[in-house]
């Protein structure tokens, strides 16, 4: 066997085992013949030291993904964890559709745009930018409300692109000021726009075979949500200062131990498999918001509130790990309930028209 | 008075139509496609289907192989394509799919389709008033 051969084989690993017992070798052969040469040297040097490309390394990952989080023709466990992966993704998205959409009702407001309410105080109001670039530019964090609407509305890579302009925007700026002014290096912001460009990369899972979303639920889902968190955040806010210690990866935390919470109170203890997309979902999304809260303590070492800071964030730990671990302990428990994929089966396959 | 509430079998049958209509909406991929017409002439293998597809579609479409087989498990799924014969070739096992019957009629079908709006738009195109030269000739 070629170490090119060797390599391609270990992007193939990615596939699951069923479907590389059926179609492996015939890839491979494929593949090899793609990468035949006519000089014998060439064809020698590239059996040595070629490797697939970075274009046929995409497209088994895109297979990948379709087969091993696949729709309703896939196998009942590559299902569930396909469903769990878009609700998490759509809970995603949805949370910064809310924040942003809310965020800027309240800066037209501090703005004085919005006549019929009262005017903020002095302390509150908002002086517009001269630039109508750097106007724009702030107003790049506002595209994750087109893209969730796009996602919901069943068009994938264009909710992927606008969400693109929401990250890189942030992203620039975070890195200018770091490096030309005397702004100390943080976690946060760069831990932020990591997990944004994990949630475009997880919007694959929004394939071909996968069902559509169901429009009305995820749509009428911003204004409640911008009801449910937004709204009484920035009216305790505006009245007392405590609230002002929670960040964003704290909010996030806040946030996903309220929906378990609320996930085990109405879940239908003999219905497990119905709620376990859900489940696995939100075990997701705790992973996340922990991994996230953990990576950007440091940031804190700074602070001259450090120890409340601090010690509000192992609030926030244990409150997801509390709400978080019996919820995963169920959700494995029901995926394992399911039926396993034999190797020796022939994969499910789904319709071409 | 009971409130009127759905039967379950009624929903069933709603989720079970909005399942049809939903994959019945779908059309054949563009790869798909031109994987079924590759084959129409003589089975193939793997590769053979990657290099002719690209030359049916003058260099648009080039598949990956990932791509290749994403489709083609699909259409062996369907029964549009069925594996032919597997050969021995410089020490690789090279297997040959052909089209099915229904292959053959899901790709007439698709080839209808496509000519009938490709007609369609020749036909406005043609129609349509010039504003320099006025209506094109019949």
């Amino acid at each position: 066997m070629s170490r090119l051969e060797e390599r391609y084989r270990l992007v193939l690993r990615l596939l699951p085992a069923a479907y590389r017992q059926q179609w492996e070798d015939d890839m491979v052969a494929a593949f090899l013949d793609s990468m035949d040469n006519d000089d014998p040297e060439t064809a020698a040097y590239a059996a040595d030291y070629g490797r697939p490309s970075l274009a046929e390394v995409a497209s088994i990952v895109s297979l990948a993904v379709r087969l091993r989080l696949g729709g309703p023709d896939a196998p009942a466990r590559s299902y569930a964890w396909g469903q769990a992966v878009r609700l998490a993704t759509l809970m995603a998205a949805l949370t910064h559709a809310v924040m942003v959409t809310a965020s800027v009702a309240v800066a037209l407001w501090l703005s004085g745009k919005i006549a019929w309410l009262p005017a903020p105080a002095p302390a509150w109001a908002l002086t517009p930018s001269g630039s109508i670039w750097h106007t724009a530019w702030n107003l790049a964090g506002y595209a994750w409300l087109p893209a969730y609407i796009a996602l919901v509305l069943g068009h994938r890579r264009v909710a992927q692109a606008v969400a693109l302009l929401a990250i890189v925007p942030p992203a620039v700026t975070t890195a200018v000021e770091q490096a030309a002014t005397d702004v100390p290096l943080s976690v946060t912001p760069w831990a932020l726009r990591l997990t944004d460009v994990v949630l475009v990369l997880a919007m694959a899972v929004f394939h071909r075979d996968a069902p559509p979303v169901p429009r009305r639920p995820w749509l009428l889902a911003i204004p409640i949500g911008i009801l449910l968190v937004p709204l009484p955040l920035f009216a305790i806010q505006a009245t007392s200062q405590a609230p002002r210690l929670l960040d964003w990866p704290g909010l996030s935390c806040a946030i996903v131990a309220a929906a378990i919470a609320v996930h085990l109170a109405g879940r239908t203890p003999r219905q497990p498999a119905r709620t376990l997309p859900w489940s696995l979902a939100l075990t997701l999304l705790a992973a996340t918001t922990l991994a996230l809260r953990i990576v950007t303590l440091p940031d804190y070492i700074d602070q001259a509130q450090r120890t409340t800071l601090v010690t509000i964030a192992a609030t926030e730990v244990i409150a997801v790990l509390t709400m978080a671990l019996p919820l995963a302990r169920r959700a494995i428990r029901a995926l394992r309930r399911l039926p396993p994929i034999p190797a020796d089966a022939q994969w499910p396959t789904t319709r071409t028209e | 008075m009971k409130p009127c509430r759905p039967s379950r079998s009624r929903l069933a049958l709603y989720l079970v139509i909005h399942y049809i209509r939903w994959m019945g909406s779908r059309a054949m991929t563009e790869p798909a496609f031109f994987i079924l017409t590759a084959l129409v002439d003589a089975p193939r293998h793997g590769y053979g289907i990657v290099a002719d597809v690209a030359e049916l579609s003058r260099g648009r479409v080039q598949l990956k192989i990932g791509s290749l087989y994403g489709a083609l498990d699909r259409l062996v799924g369907d029964g549009l394509v069925e594996l032919d014969r597997e050969e021995a070739w410089q020490g690789r096992l090279r297997r040959y799919y052909r089209l099915t019957e229904r292959g053959r009629d899901a790709l007439a079908a698709e080839a209808q389709r496509l000519a009938a709006n490709a007609r369609l738009a020749s036909t406005r195109l043609s129609g349509r008033r010039n504003p320099i030269t006025g209506p094109a000739p019949s």
